[in-house]
């Protein structure tokens, strides 16, 4: 038993241990008992992963576990970078959960959402060190079951929390319906079912037979995703769900999408045809400038955040479509960086993604709102909360010293770097991909900007805002350590090189794609280099510089009143707000976006002429869904309310359809 | 970089400026003869602000002195004042000034600006703008003509 075999058993005994406390502990200790016992599941967890990841495989197969095929887990490096994914975002959300569940007894501290919480957290940690399909199938809907009853953890609260469970358990449940669909057919044709053999078995696969596992598969997991437009579950349940579990679903569930694809795609099936890789990008362009648009134009902060987890997982696909595409064409080296700015980003958005979720629960926790309109002003009354949000907004932003910006960087050094070697379609396609990601990036930092600007920033626009209490220590610790993440990434990405190697060795691309010193990050088959470090070390070092300077040579400081053109005072009504922020760019993509808009303007009696109010309303609804999603609802709803004549509640018909059954089933036997 | 040795050997060929005709008030010698000024109206019958615009207009030009007008006291260096204070404008008046960084000079524009003029005890008239804010400069006459006016500026800017 190594290190690996050690830490991840302690993580699933600790998980079952978390479980058993969350039951039995009483009201008042069961969120600080079960927020310590999901820590030591994140802890074991991440340590399991960096023994993985440096090179300390696992394979155990348990036969006696389960009935028929038995449990079967293979850590290799690809698994242990998403254990330590999903482990350091567990650590984060377990000491976060004390604070933010409390003690009240019901909500997100109730008998069962706190017990459902390790669990939860086991079966993200059990989905990547699955080393079969009937172990990844079980780990896969383990997952899926005990985040549907963390989501719908609050359903008394309102009926969105109902619709959000709803839409959440038909999606994910058809996904795994594919995927159990795709892994079986591979299965079956491979001629073994654990990931080994599969593997073994690959090569003798028909075309048809991969592309429709290929497809299948990407169709689940990129519903797990939340890749567009396979994502209206995703800013409902992340928006509805407890803040802590919608860090854990955003950071680290929908990453195991991404592991799923990486998994199938490069390592079971050994890559495939160019039309793979163009369609995984096109599904990658697509949620990354849909998602980024509807995060801008967003006034719930919540579903900002989901919106933007859904381009961010679009950046990620865009770099793993590159990494096949390139790989295919036979320059290995760019194959690699794309891989590794892939997988980096993936570590990076569940960094920063923690931290701004745990943010919008405090946010939520101290007002009661998630509206961004409703909000501003929460940085003099809750600073560390804001200070730290500032943090994660900065990497969000994918602006330096921020940690998103390296590994955009890193993938837009893939994409404009891939010889003209690689055919019309990749010379085409590369550069479309590079502005996909500019653009992106470009409303990235507008998004954040309105969501740190004017929920945070300026004055109250309400009294709930205006009366918010700073978090308790426990929830300022756990994003406090995000944010120390966030910096480390930012900072010294080099360290996870190694890593990124091991894995792209498995994966039969460059085996050592970034190379680093500590200080500078260099890249395989790329003249080009960055250093992350002296970038932090610049942008800050100039700012305090100037600021020292300002201060030391300017003539004395005087405070002032903001001026207010002599009348005043000012109000937070003559405020930017979240809507008015974003207007220009919803203007722009209009035609996008096409939001309803109304103007209403009632009138005296005594006069048309005069204008007594006007009112402005405005809906976004989400295209995607409305056009892609409705007809089938109502046309599932139409074949229900027609089924529903077969049950009439007589006794004797359903006697008739047994019997008819039965009689069909004989005949059809003696037939045969 | 023929143009560069071109323009090094021929040197300066303008005319020296001539030896500037006005002393900068003392208190403005700080400004360094660009003047950013703010114009707020306390309660003018708009006959001074009719002339001051004429200051501004091709006719005198006091912007070629440096003397320009801005949109917010925060970016002014010299406040204009016309009017008699009213009791309305009295705050606004002490908030704009209140507004300016230093150093900051007032001018007071036209009579009524100084001594109240003709709405002198009226009912809603505080003051003469003295009473409010510190004034540096006054510029008689009812109105005064844009020649004095574009006179009192020149002497903030000495130019």
């Amino acid at each position: 038993m190594n290190q690996t075999a050690a830490a991840l058993s302690g993580a699933f005994a600790l998980a079952g241990v978390g479980a058993v406390a969350g039951l039995l502990t009483p009201a008042r200790w069961r969120s600080a008992a079960v927020g310590a016992a999901t820590t030591g599941v994140g802890v074991t967890g991440a340590v399991a992963g960096i023994a993985a990841v440096s090179g300390t495989v696992w394979q155990v197969r348990l036969a006696d576990l389960l009935p028929l095929a038995g449990v079967s887990l293979a850590v290799d490096a690809l698994a242990g970078w998403f254990l330590l994914l999903v482990g350091g975002v567990a650590t984060v959300v377990g000491v976060y959960t004390v604070g933010y569940a409390g003690r009240v007894g019901h909500g997100p501290s109730a008998r069962g959402a706190l017990a459902l919480l390790p669990l939860f957290v086991a079966a993200m940690l059990l989905v990547p060190a699955a080393g079969s399909v009937s172990t990844f199938l079980l780990a896969w809907e383990l997952m899926a079951v005990t985040s549907l009853l963390l989501v719908l953890a609050e359903h008394r609260h309102s009926p969105a929390v109902r619709t959000a469970g709803l839409w959440y358990a038909a999606m994910t449940q058809a996904g795994f319906v594919v995927v159990l669909l795709g892994l079986a057919w591979l299965a079956a044709a491979a001629g073994g079912e654990s990931f080994a053999a599969i593997r073994a078995g690959t090569a003798e696969l028909s075309p048809l037979v991969s592309s429709g596992v290929f497809l299948l598969c990407l169709a689940g997991f990129a519903s797990k995703a939340g890749a567009v437009p396979l994502h209206p579950w995703l800013p409902r349940a992340h928006a509805e769900a407890p803040s802590h579990v919608s860090a854990l679903m955003s950071a680290a569930m929908v990453k195991l999408g991404v592991y799923g694809i990486v998994r199938v795609a490069f390592d079971l099936l050994g890559g495939g045809p160019r039309w793979w890789w163009l369609l995984l990008g096109a599904l990658g362009a697509v949620s990354a400038l849909y998602g980024i648009l509807q995060a801008a134009v967003a006034t719930d902060l919540k579903r900002l955040l989901a919106f933007s987890t859904s381009e961010n997982i679009g950046l990620i696909l865009l770099g793993l479509a590159a990494a096949g595409l390139l790989a295919g064409t036979g320059q290995l080296a760019v194959a690699g960086v794309a891989l590794a700015a892939a997988l980096l980003h993936a570590a990076n958005h569940a960094g920063f993604k923690t931290l701004l979720f745990c943010g919008a629960g405090s946010v939520l926790r101290a007002t009661g709102t998630r509206d961004l309109d409703q909000l501003g002003g929460l940085s003099r009354r809750m600073p560390a909360t804001t200070a730290l949000v500032a943090v994660g907004a900065l990497g969000a932003a994918a602006l330096p010293p921020g940690n998103g910006f390296v590994s955009e960087w890193l993938l837009l050094q893939a994409l404009l770097h891939q010889a003209s070697a690689g055919g019309t379609v990749l010379t085409i396609a590369a550069p479309v991909a590079v502005a996909v990601v500019a653009l992106t990036a470009g409303v990235g930092v507008a998004t954040y900007v309105k969501a740190l600007g004017t929920g945070f920033l300026a004055r109250p626009r309400s009294t709930t805002a205006a009366a918010a209490v700073e978090s308790p220590p426990t929830m300022l610790a756990g994003m406090g350590l995000a944010a120390a993440v966030c910096a480390g990434l930012a900072v010294v990405p080099a360290v996870a090189a190694p890593a990124l190697g091991r894995i792209a060795t498995s994966l039969r691309v460059e085996s050592a794609p970034l190379q680093g010193s500590g200080v500078d990050l260099r890249l395989a088959g790329i003249a080009s280099s960055i250093s992350p470090l002296w970038i932090a070390v610049g942008v800050v070092g100039l700012t305090v510089g100037f600021a020292a300077v300002a201060r030391a040579v300017g003539r004395a400081r005087r405070r002032a009143a903001a001026w207010d053109c002599g009348d005043g005072p000012l109000t937070a009504r003559m405020e930017y707000t979240a809507t008015s922020f974003v207007e220009p760019l919803q203007r722009v993509f209009d035609n996008v976006l096409a939001p309803e808009q109304d103007v209403d303007v009632t009138h005296p009696a005594e006069s048309a002429y005069l204008v007594r109010a006007v009112a402005y309303r405005r809906r976004l609804p989400d295209r995607v869904e409305a056009r892609l999603y409705r007809p089938v609802i109502t046309a599932a709803d139409a074949v229900g309310r027609a089924a529903r004549r077969l049950a009439t509640g007589s006794v004797h018909r359903y006697l008739a359809y047994m019997l008819t059954a039965l009689v069909a089933v004989l005949v059809a036997g003696v037939l045969r | 970089m023929g143009l560069i040795r071109k323009i090094r050997g021929v040197g300066r060929v303008a005319e020296p400026a001539p030896e500037a005709s006005v002393r900068p008030l003392p208190a403005a010698a700080g400004l360094g003869g660009s003047v950013q000024v703010r114009h707020v109206d306390a309660g003018s019958c708009n006959g001074c602000e009719i002339e001051i615009g004429q200051a501004f207009s091709p006719v005198y030009d006091v912007e070629r002195h440096g003397v320009r007008l801005v949109a917010s006291p925060r970016h002014a260096d010299v406040l204009t004042v016309t009017g008699p204070v009213t009791v309305n404008m009295a705050g606004p008046l002490r908030k704009t000034y209140e507004a300016m960084p230093e150093p900051r000079l007032v001018v007071a524009v036209g009579d009524c600006a100084r001594d109240c003029g003709m709405f002198a005890d009226g009912y809603g008239v505080l003051g003469p703008v003295s009473d409010v804010v510190p004034v540096d400069v006054q510029v008689p006459g009812c109105p005064p003509e844009p020649a004095a006016i574009a006179s009192a500026l020149r002497g903030l800017t000495g130019r």
